[in-house]
């Protein structure tokens, strides 16, 4: 038995309660002191993992987050200490230390308190050199982003630098999250959480990496907020005292994270903890933020960017979609017709984006714009032809996956289109790609589930509207003079024909079968030709074939006929996988080749049949060589992968089947001169 | 007038038709119509008007302006629907202004300046970079559309004069474009025209005060990609600019020569090399009682890579002025310019005598029979005073693993504009050809009985062979490294059972060398009374298409190398070789190669492959020989040996 995928969800509402304030406890020391390195830390013992192999290493990092009061506000102010080694040159990079900060509508990030110190051991002697801190160079990314950048002086091979700062943002419903697994080794991470019983937040951790301390102590909160002066009055200082909890997380010794293939966002896979404020509880009432469905909505569907977009008619579409509804009056010819008239008469910029970037209307008329854009607009038109569609909230797989325990806006990045028929499933739509079927999503979008965004907001699986599917016929003769001759087709549907049609459109039929031709260099190809294409039809090539066998005269001819270009369509060549293999779709690969034998030649031996199936019903491999006439020899192999994602443990599976499979398709057919 | 607007505007996105002529009443441009058929042809896009004026307002100011516009026939040439303007301290951009016209010439729509959108080109590498961008988005969902943009940039960086490329792509036809400069009467344009069709070349007058120089091209076919071939831009017109002269931020230069141009820069940088006390008096300490001239400059240069780290800034008139030296010696850190004048300081503290040179890295060669500004990088030269006969090290200062005395595929093999006092100088900079980039492989196969193989493979890579392992080397840990080398062996089947890889012992050029450990399950399978395997383990070279139509361009080939495998295959008792390939050997002008399979006396099989390629350009019209070169090699290096069982 196959586990499913392992993922760790870690789900901690931190519901301060109003007893339990009788005892207050006292948090841990921090750990590290900011400028405390001294000779020794350069020969600490080497832990388990490979890490003073590594470029660099992270020593320590440690953060913490405390919600304090400013004036006539509170704000969240977030320092960070970190620590790192360099232990070869190519780790020069690590000195170098970006910070993007976020501004919008007036309230802003700020970087302060900025220090940094790189420790040579010279001659036995800890020599320090301070990093300038005016040597910050301060970058305007666009009009949200702002990015700092400053590197540490005086790095060599061997290096300890050490640098801290200070975030003050006002955007209290949004904690700075915190990441534990980087690309080089971490001996110790660790981030503390002190927040005020009035403020509730969820937490969510992503990752595969157990935590070696996680905790939460009730404390003692004081703060001083100053009120807003009013006419001549001027502020006043409010003190608040209150319990607060001090949340603890800790990992140690996290290995390097490498990136493997098929993978969605290393996001998805690296151990980080990310904060969304839940509700606010001043006088006693708690006031449910964004913990309910209800609110979110509430918000959603009173927002410009979103709902109140949705309620501005774009008067053409809307004309043409009238239109539409005469002319099909069933509901799914007619919901294909609107998908087509929205994919023609709209360009995705190639960004995913959950809020519009302009009116509808402007979306239109500059026939340009954003996944939301376009999507809200497919959304609009699909209503305006009579058919009950609804926004449909995702994730996209770089930008990675939800959980759905708790309802969280702030992790969906995507809007496609839902069309509920009745007596009908769920029809998923996206008018971002040309050419792409009603019932199916970009690839990009099967990740996991998404929400409808209407009042009751139900989660609806992102599932792939068909497998990603190649289909290659051939049919051969070989004359006795060793020359194979004949002709292949190669068909793409579902995925594969989404796909292939794309390639098609971004450079044209000419060049698609002529890099084609170039894959199938060996055989000589002829010319390929591309069938004339309908969405309906899998998109479909034939070329002619050629190939010499070495030794024209010989008694026997032996075929390795299977090894064509991308006869193993995947290659796992990794001998270990830590996560999950994620193809995002059901794959299936067939070939078909029909021999025509030479006269005077027989069949010597034919490769014994195979069938190979991966655990619990993960995907099946058939082989099998028959000859429907003396005079003709037929091969079938079909490879199935049955399902989008096998956990790691099914990799060692999934490797094995291949190096079968190679084995098998590497068997020659032995075909013997009959004299 | 609305309410019968729209209704048209419905009709023609149900049939994609274009819009009545009647809207708007504007006289059409661009119609796609008008289009010649064989501007059409193998075109994603056609440019059907392009005017780029340059006009030299004084030699510390340049404006550029540009009007383009482009009929964008699929969504392959919809790249062309989008606008990029450059800018940053030295370049301001005084407009950006678009428009999309539909099939019939009419404007659809006007580019707002709400859809502009202005960021920052900040690469992620740099620690500094202020590049920014201005950029428009007019890309349209059916075809064909034209749009045409026109902007304007002021420049104070006048050292880089416009470039006209009218042809800068593959699959762009062009059916009309221009390029005018115009200067001060004082201020006479140099220029080098190239490729240009007949009739092209420049009409100069002189209005008043100014010279206007001006060329023009129409109806140029689009040009498809070729394998082995020059980049576009080197086979189409072309048209170098460059000032002779030029004020950068209150540094005044001329420009009519290599000595000139290398005059200024030297003096820009000139006094910037002032070493701290401390740290010349470790490099007098450092070198002090060794008398080997290129030994105490090894020492000199061992120091700097341990001591200091390459940072990218990209700031104004840091584009062409170093931090001093005493900056680097503070900080352990600096660009190119700043750490290899700090090189240079550091050779003088030890009484060599260094010269910085200018260099277009990682990119085809500088035009040298044209002075102008076209380098991007900076490396260190030593001539070495007290050599018998003249002999020159150079050193890469920005990485701290190159080897010493190595330019590598960076900046080896091409120009250089050497900066001395006297002005520039253009040499060369060290060739890499046949001898030194060399690939030497020894492998020792050992099958078993069931098929299954075991290989041991020792690979020494020379010279620029080795350029990309030397990188795995330094910037990857072991496990990432053997991932890397797992990823290209060309085997559907195999485990890495020891994997190392190692600078070799140091020669003239650097080399490294692979020892791979494998098990190859399956690699000779047997098949009824047969076994069949490849004897040539690793190195195949595949063939290429046969030219489609006349050959147009030129073969270029990267760089000339030579390798050779040697392979023995140790065959189970039992089996015995039913059929050896034939030996092969092939001698043309392209290379030469052989192939050759023989029996030792032990019973072993051993495999030896030789292939030189010593020359890396030929004339277009060899094409067709070297297909047929390549296409014997494919075939040859897939020659397989089949044994049968002799117990059976």
């Amino acid at each position: 038995m196959i586990s499913t995928v392992t993922r760790l969800w870690l789900f901690a509402a931190l519901l301060v309660c109003s007893h339990g304030v009788a005892f207050a406890q006292k948090p841990g020391p921090p750990p590290l002191q900011f400028g405390a390195v001294s000779a020794a830390d350069f020969t600490a013992p080497a832990p388990a993992t490979d890490s003073t192999r590594a470029e660099a290493e992270y020593l320590c990092d440690y953060g913490t987050t405390k919600i304090e009061g400013s004036n006539a506000h509170f704000q969240v102010v977030f320092e960070r200490t970190a620590r790192l080694q360099i232990h070869r040159k190519a780790g020069y990079r690590h000195a170098t230390v970006r910070v993007p900060l976020y501004t919008r509508d007036g309230e802003a990030e700020h970087l302060t308190r900025l220090k940094g110190f790189t420790y040579n051991l010279q001659n036995g002697q800890l020599v320090k050199t301070k990093l300038d801190g005016s040597k910050m160079f301060r970058e305007t990314l666009d009009k949200n982003h702002l990015q700092y950048s400053f590197t540490l002086p005086d790095v060599r091979e061997g290096s300890i630098i050490e640098f801290t700062y200070v975030i003050t943002s006002d955007f209290v419903f949004n904690l700075q999250d915190w990441q534990f697994e980087h690309t080089i080794p971490v001996r110790w991470s660790e981030y503390r959480a002190f927040l005020p019983q009035f403020y509730t937040y969820k937490t969510i951790t992503y990752g595969y990496r157990p935590f070696a301390i996680e905790e939460a102590l009730d404390v003692r909160y004081s703060t001083t907020v100053t009120t807003a002066a009013q006419g001549i009055t001027p502020g006043t200082d409010q003190h608040i005292t209150a319990m607060a909890q001090q949340m603890r997380w800790v990992m140690k010794n996290v290995p390097a994270f490498r990136p493997e293939p098929f993978m969605t966002t290393p996001g998805d896979y690296m151990s980080s903890i990310h904060f969304e404020l839940a509700g606010v509880n001043f006088s006693g009432d708690y006031h449910d933020l964004t913990g309910q469905w209800d609110a979110i909505w509430q918000s959603m569907s009173t927002n410009a960017e979103f709902g109140l977009a949705l309620k501005k008619p774009v008067p053409p579409l809307t004309a043409a979609a009238e239109a539409l509804r005469q002319r099909f009056p069933d509901s799914v010819a007619r919901a294909a017709a609107v998908l087509a008239l929205v994919q023609r008469s709209v360009v995705y910029n190639d960004e995913p984006r959950l809020y519009v970037s302009q009116p509808l209307r402007h979306t239109y008329e500059r026939h340009l714009g954003n996944s939301a854009d376009i999507n809200l607009l497919l959304v609009q038109t699909l209503r305006a032809a009579g058919l009950p569609a609804t926004p449909l909230l995702l994730s996209t797989r770089d930008h990675g996956q939800v959980q759905t325990v708790v309802p969280v806006v702030s992790q969906f990045n995507y809007v496609a289109a839902h069309l509920s028929l009745r007596g009908r499933p769920d029809i998923l739509l996206d008018a971002t790609e040309p050419q792409l079927p009603l019932g199916m999503l970009p690839e990009r979008c099967l990740n996991g589930q998404g929400r409808l965004a209407d009042a009751n907001g139900r989660w609806v699986p992102l599932k792939a509207g068909g497998r990603h599917t190649e289909y290659r016929t051939a049919q051969l003769r070989l004359s006795p003079q060793g020359q194979l001759e004949g002709t292949m087709k190669l068909e793409y549907a579902g995925y594969a024909a989404v796909a292939a049609r794309r390639q098609i459109r971004q450079s044209s039929a000419a060049e698609y079968t002529g890099q084609l031709a170039q894959r199938w260099q060996e055989w000589q190809p002829g010319a390929p030709r591309l069938v004339v294409d309908s969405l309906e039809k899998p998109v479909s090539v034939e070329l002619a074939l050629h190939h010499t066998l070495n030794s024209p005269d010989a008694p026997l001819f032996y075929l390795s006929l299977l090894n064509l270009p991308e006869a193993l369509p995947y290659d796992f060549r990794a001998e270990s996988r830590l996560y999950p293999i994620n193809f995002g779709m059901p794959r299936d690969h067939t070939t078909v080749i029909t021999l025509a034998l030479p006269k005077g030649f027989v069949a010597q031996e034919l490769p014994a049949q195979l069938v190979l199936d991966l655990p619990a019903g993960g995907g099946r491999y058939t082989y099998q060589v028959t000859q429907p006439t003396p005079e003709s020899v037929q091969l079938l192999s079909r490879l199935q992968y049955a399902r989008p994602v096998y956990g790691p443990a099914e990799y060692a599976a999934l490797r094995a089947f291949n190096a079968r499979i190679v084995a098998k398709q590497a068997e020659p057919l032995v075909l013997k001169r009959q004299h | 007038m609305r309410r019968l607007f729209l209704p048209t505007l419905v009709v023609a996105l149900l049939q994609t038709g274009p819009i009545s002529q009647a809207v708007g009443g504007a006289v059409p441009k661009y119609p796609v119509d008008a289009l010649p058929a064989a501007l059409r042809e193998n075109a994603h896009a056609v440019v059907r008007n392009e005017e780029e004026t340059f006009t030299v307002k004084s030699a510390a100011r340049t404006v550029a302006t540009m009007r383009r516009a482009v009929t964008i026939l699929d969504e392959a040439g919809a790249d062309y629907a989008t606008e990029l303007v450059y800018y940053d301290q030295l370049n301001t951009v005084s407009y950006l202004r678009g428009t999309v016209y539909n099939p019939a010439g009419l404007v659809v729509r006007q580019l707002r300046a709400a859809d502009i959108r202005d960021y920052s080109l900040s690469d992620g590498i740099s620690l500094a970079n202020d590049g920014r961008g201005r950029a428009a988005d007019l890309r349209q969902p059916t075809y064909p559309y034209t749009v045409e943009f026109e902007y304007e940039v002021v420049s104070n960086n006048p050292l880089f004069y416009s470039t006209w490329h009218p042809q800068p792509r593959e699959q762009l036809a062009v059916e009309s474009s221009s390029f005018r400069v115009i200067t001060p009467v004082d201020m006479p344009l140099r220029y080098q025209e190239q490729r240009l069709p007949e009739g092209s070349a420049v009409v100069h007058t002189q209005e008043g005060l100014t010279h206007v120089y001006q060329w023009q091209v129409h109806d140029l076919p689009a040009l498809e990609e070729e394998n082995d071939a020059p980049p576009i831009t080197e086979q189409t017109p072309a048209v170098l600019t460059a000032p002779t002269a030029f004020e950068v931020q209150g540094h005044r230069g001329t420009l009519t020569s290599w000595q000139t141009l290398g005059q200024w820069t030297y003096d820009l940088n000139a006094g910037r090399d002032e070493l701290p006390p401390a740290i010349k008096a470790r490099i007098v300490a450092l070198v002090q009682g060794e008398t080997d001239e290129r030994a105490r400059i090894r020492k000199v240069y061992e120091f700097l890579q341990a001591n200091t780290r390459y940072i990218s800034i990209q700031l104004g008139i840091g584009g062409w002025q170093t931090f001093p030296a005493s900056s680097v010696a503070a900080n352990g850190y600096g660009d190119c310019k700043a750490l290899t004048n700090y090189c240079k300081a550091l050779l003088q503290a030890a009484d060599v005598t260094a010269y910085c040179a200018l260099v277009r890295a990682d990119e085809p060669d500088i035009r040298t029979q044209f002075p102008s500004s076209q380098f991007n990088h900076v490396i260190l030269c030593v001539p070495l005073a007290k050599s018998a006969k003249p002999d020159t090290v150079w050193l890469e200062c920005t990485s701290q693993t190159t080897a010493f005395n190595y330019m590598g595929g960076f900046t080896g093999n091409r120009h250089a504009l050497l900066l001395t006092p006297a002005g520039g100088k253009l040499i060369r900079t060290p060739r890499y050809g046949v001898a030194e980039n060399r690939r030497e492989r020894r492998a020792d196969v050992y099958v078993d009985a069931q098929g299954n193989a075991t290989a041991t493979i020792r690979t020494l890579r020379t010279g620029l062979e080795q350029d990309d392992f030397s990188m795995l080397f330094h910037n990857l840990a072991p496990a990432e490294q053997k991932k890397r080398v797992a990823d290209v062996l060309p085997f559907a089947n195999f485990n890495i059972t020891k994997f190392a890889l190692v600078p070799g012992t140091s020669a003239t050029v650097p080399s490294m060398v692979e020892n791979l450990g494998l098990t190859l399950p399956n690699f000779a399978p047997p098949s009824g009374k047969r076994v069949f395997m490849s004897a040539n383990l690793l190195s195949r070279w595949s063939s290429l298409p046969a030219a489609v139509g006349e050959r147009r361009a030129d073969i270029w080939l990267d760089n000339a190398f030579a390798y050779s495998d040697t392979i023995r295959i140790h065959v189970p008792a039992g089996l015995k070789p039913e059929s050896l390939p034939t030996p092969v050997k092939l001698t043309t002008a392209f290379g030469s190669y052989s192939s050759q399979i023989q029996t030792l006396p032990d019973g072993t099989l051993q495999y030896v492959r030789q292939l030189r390629m010593p020359v890396t350009r030929f004339a277009r019209t060899e094409y067709s020989g070297y297909v047929e070169f390549r296409r014997k090699i494919s075939a040859a290096d897939k020659a397989q040996v089949v044994f049968v069982k002799t117990d059976s």
